[in-house]
């Protein structure tokens, strides 16, 4: 072969053999480079059918242009001789490289983000790698790392025990049992087709050798090996790997693909947050964990007592808390508490005997969940953000756009919607939170899409008959269900339109802007969607078009009368291009007929050039009988109705744009009812009075 | 010569009041300085960081008079006696 002209490449050396060929040095005389020449072994030679997909395949992969990529620059025929002209990559394998012990962390994360881009880079070109491994995967010597063989390894389905294709950086002995069996998932074992995640599996095993220098799956035969990949853990990696690396391969070598992670892009995220929280994360030491509290002295603060009624408004500059007597009729302000920050998110928590008003907050030094025993005037402010992404997951905390109450018989638990879509909870009073992982890890997640105001998740109502069941609403993911405590989720939107979206009726991907449900009647929801108003009696099985009567079926508000299951209040809005009251006149619309039909409430409301929008979280009820209903506005008014709509006044101008409205009265501070129904609808376990119940609270300082 | 960070108002409460924190390490890179930092100011941490490490989006860090967004970011190279300033962006925020 040496000497020996290939299209327009002469045969230089031979540097390399592997199971599917012998590799060359060869000299491209066209373009005077050196390439890599591989040409398919004469006892592995195809027949023409294979042969022919094989340089479709290999075609194909060379339309992959990355730098982690080994380029393919030709592929032909020559005297019956196929062969693959490459990019000649001149380094070391990392199969050689972690031969030994492995190779340290800071080296693992660095060579598998590179791989991860690779692969993500495949993926999204509808490549498949099918065999990668540590022998496939050169690193050169300024560190570089190239994926050789993309695409390669479906057309030579000679045997699984064989090593399918070799680098010409490494001299294997072709015939070696442990040639890609180790590397292979288990569904390829059980005779499925490869798709990304099988790749993402391989990307686990070959993460794994590297940082120990072992396969996660050994055996001494063939048979062993594959025992061992279909039943067994791989053996835990301790220090110096880091709990974050571990985790990432843990979650690649998942047995079933489904709980993997479902993109390449998102290990490369995943390896790079470790990579960097390893550069920029020391340690919490033990002043990490206690929490500031910072005394608000130049803020105007209510001065509240047992029996007052309580506002608390949420603005894109800062929060208010406004006290009222069960009169309502004069208002006293408080605030503005944490100045020109996004306040999306409020709650009051009477369980238990506390009387604790919590609040997000969002600024440019990032996203908070903070609380005051006082009312206002002081407010924690932890040292380290109480609600955080774990590092393997790659995803950072936007913002937090619900706070919603655990059931009155657990008063330490509380839940967080957060952006980018996701479900945090406590145990501990908000001591510690973590992750729903459950919610987080299902497979749809990857394909929900951001609406306008981000992708968040910013409904949680828990069902108060069943501690187990649960709906999230996400914009734009669409309403899931638990009914295992959180473990699993299922996408609960069968009727609801996704007007945006192709298929109009999808199984997830709907923009679900609110979902309400009564706490007595908790089979039943209400949901308003980006266009559409629902019903759901089944528990949100399937979904009926309510919006019989009402100017537009677009709005973001919507309120559960505390009382009435059949009662519900919602807002329209025009379009979805027009977010503002129908023709300038605002008005609320009510059902007291489960959707039946729906009048308008407009008695005190501006109806003249009031371009006016609630948001989805800007409207709350209280506990009154009859029942007061209260809502900001974008444009920073705040109006209210001591008689469940029928005339409204204004009680608060000129604030900021208003995003969250809850209302609260005040009960002495042994366990009384905390909560107005009207926050209750909402996290409808809330309601019923709470035993005093013993907490841990960290002292405040 | 040590190295100092200058701390804007709104994370003083973190450092004890100090608007100026000097470190006496000789830090190689940004990521070195920054983590002796919140190793003396632990609170520090989170209001520039993402719980991912990255810097946050809307705080800009000048070693000197450059941006180390454009210098290498947290690899950003911090000679002896460096003043490493941190900076909320004027555009912070989403809403007017």
């Amino acid at each position: 072969m040496i000497g020996k002209v290939l299209g327009h490449c002469r045969v230089l050396a031979k540097i390399g053999e592997g199971g599917m060929g012998v590799v060359y040095r060869a000299h491209d005389e066209v373009l005077h480079r050196d390439v890599a020449l591989k040409v398919v072994r004469n006892d592995a030679r195809l027949d023409s059918t294979t042969s022919q997909s094989l340089l479709y395949e290999a075609r194909a992969s060379s339309s992959l242009s990355h730098p982690n990529i080994c380029t393919i620059h030709e592929v032909g025929e020559s005297d019956g001789d196929l062969y693959i002209v490459m990019e000649l990559v001149e380094g070391k394998s990392l199969r050689a490289m972690s031969a030994d012990a492995g190779l340290p962390p800071e080296s693992v994360l660095r060579y598998g983000v590179q791989i991860a881009s690779a692969l993500a880079r495949a993926h999204d070109r509808g490549i498949i790698h099918r065999d990668l491994k540590t022998a496939n995967i050169v690193v050169t010597s300024d560190g570089l790392v190239k994926v050789l063989d993309f695409g390669l390894a479906k057309q030579v389905g000679s045997g699984i025990f064989e090593g399918s294709t070799r680098s010409f950086a490494t001299l294997q002995d072709a015939s070696s049992v442990s040639g890609t069996l180790p590397y292979m998932a288990p569904e390829i074992l059980r005779g499925d087709p490869a798709d990304y995640r099988t790749d993402l599996w391989a990307l686990g095993v070959v993460l794994y050798e590297a940082a120990s220098g072992r396969l996660p799956f050994e055996g001494r035969t063939g048979f062993e090996i594959s025992s061992a990949i279909m039943r067994e853990l791989p053996n835990p990696l301790g220090p110096p790997v880091p709990p974050g690396l571990w985790t990432i391969m843990q979650r690649c070598l998942a047995k079933e693909p489904i709980q993997r992670y479902q993109r390449a892009s998102e290990v490369q995220a995943a390896l790079e947050a470790v990579q960097s929280a390893a550069i920029v994360s020391t340690a919490p030491g033990p002043e990490l964990n206690a929490p500031k509290t910072t005394m608000l002295h130049s803020v105007r603060h209510t001065h509240v007592k047992r029996g007052d009624f309580l506002l608390l408004v949420g603005t894109t500059k800062g929060a208010f808390i406004l006290r009222s007597s069960a009169q309502r009729s004069r208002w006293e302000v408080g605030g503005p508490y944490f100045h020109g920050q996004n306040v999306y998110a409020m709650a009051y928590d009477g369980r238990g005997g506390q009387r604790r008003i919590w609040a997000s907050t969002q600024s440019y030094w990032g996203t908070l969940l903070r609380s005051s025993d006082d009312f206002g005037k002081s407010w924690t402010n932890p040292q380290q953000a109480p609600i955080r992404f774990p590092s393997d997951t790659g995803v950072s905390l936007k913002n937090i756009w619900q706070i919603a109450l655990g059931p009155p018989a657990e008063p330490n638990v509380l839940y967080c919607g957060a952006e980018p879509a996701a479900l945090f909870k406590t145990c501990d009073a908000g001591e510690t939170w973590s992750l729903v992982r459950g919610l987080f890890d299902h497979p749809h997640r990857p394909r929900w899409m951001p609406g306008n105001g981000g992708l968040a998740l910013h409904t949680i109502v828990l069902d108060p008959a069943d501690n187990q069941r649960m709906y999230v609403a996400i914009s734009a993911g669409g309403v899931y269900r638990t009914i295992d405590g959180g473990h699993n989720w299922t996408a609960q939107n069968r009727g609801i339109r996704a007007m945006f979206m192709p298929d109009k009726y999808p199984e997830f991907g709907q923009c679900v802007h609110k979902i309400a449900m009564h706490p007595r009647r908790p089979e039943r929801l209400f949901l308003q969607n980006h266009w559409g108003l629902y019903r759901s009696d089944d528990s949100a099985e399937n979904w009926t078009d309510i919006a019989n009567g009402v100017p537009s079926d677009f709005g973001f508000a919507m309120l559960m009368h505390p009382r009435n299951p059949d009662c519900v209040y919602i807002v329209p809005v025009e379009s979805d291009e027009f977010r503002c009251a129908c023709d300038g006149r605002l008005r609320v619309y009510r059902t007291r007929n489960g959707g039946a039909s729906w009048e308008p409430l407009l008695r005190g409301l501006p109806q003249k050039r009031a371009y006016e929008t609630v948001l989805r979280d800007a409207i709350a009820a209280d506990s009154f009988d009859p029942v007061g209903i209260y809502f900001g506005t974008r444009s920073g008014q705040l109006l209210g109705s001591r008689d469940e709509g029928r005339t409204w006044q204004k009680i608060l101008a000129g604030l900021p744009s208003v995003v969250c409205v809850r209302s609260a009265v005040v009960e002495d501070g042994s366990g009384g009812l905390g909560l107005t129904p009207s926050k209750a609808a909402q996290a409808p376990s809330s309601q019923a009075k709470s035993r005093s119940t013993s907490r841990s609270r960290r002292t405040r300082r | 010569m040590p190295v100092t960070f200058f701390i804007p108002g709104g994370l003083r409460e973190f450092t004890d009041g100090h608007s100026t924190v000097e470190i006496e390490h000789s830090p190689a890179t940004l990521a070195e300085a920054l983590t002796v930092l919140w190793t003396l100011y632990p609170g520090v941490r989170d209001r520039i960081a993402t719980e991912q490490g990255q810097v946050r989006e809307h705080i800009n860090i000048f070693i000197g008079d450059e941006n180390v967004r454009y210098t290498g970011g947290l690899a950003s190279l911090v000679a002896a006696g460096a003043e490493i300033s941190i900076v909320p962006a004027v555009s912070g925020g989403g809403h007017p």
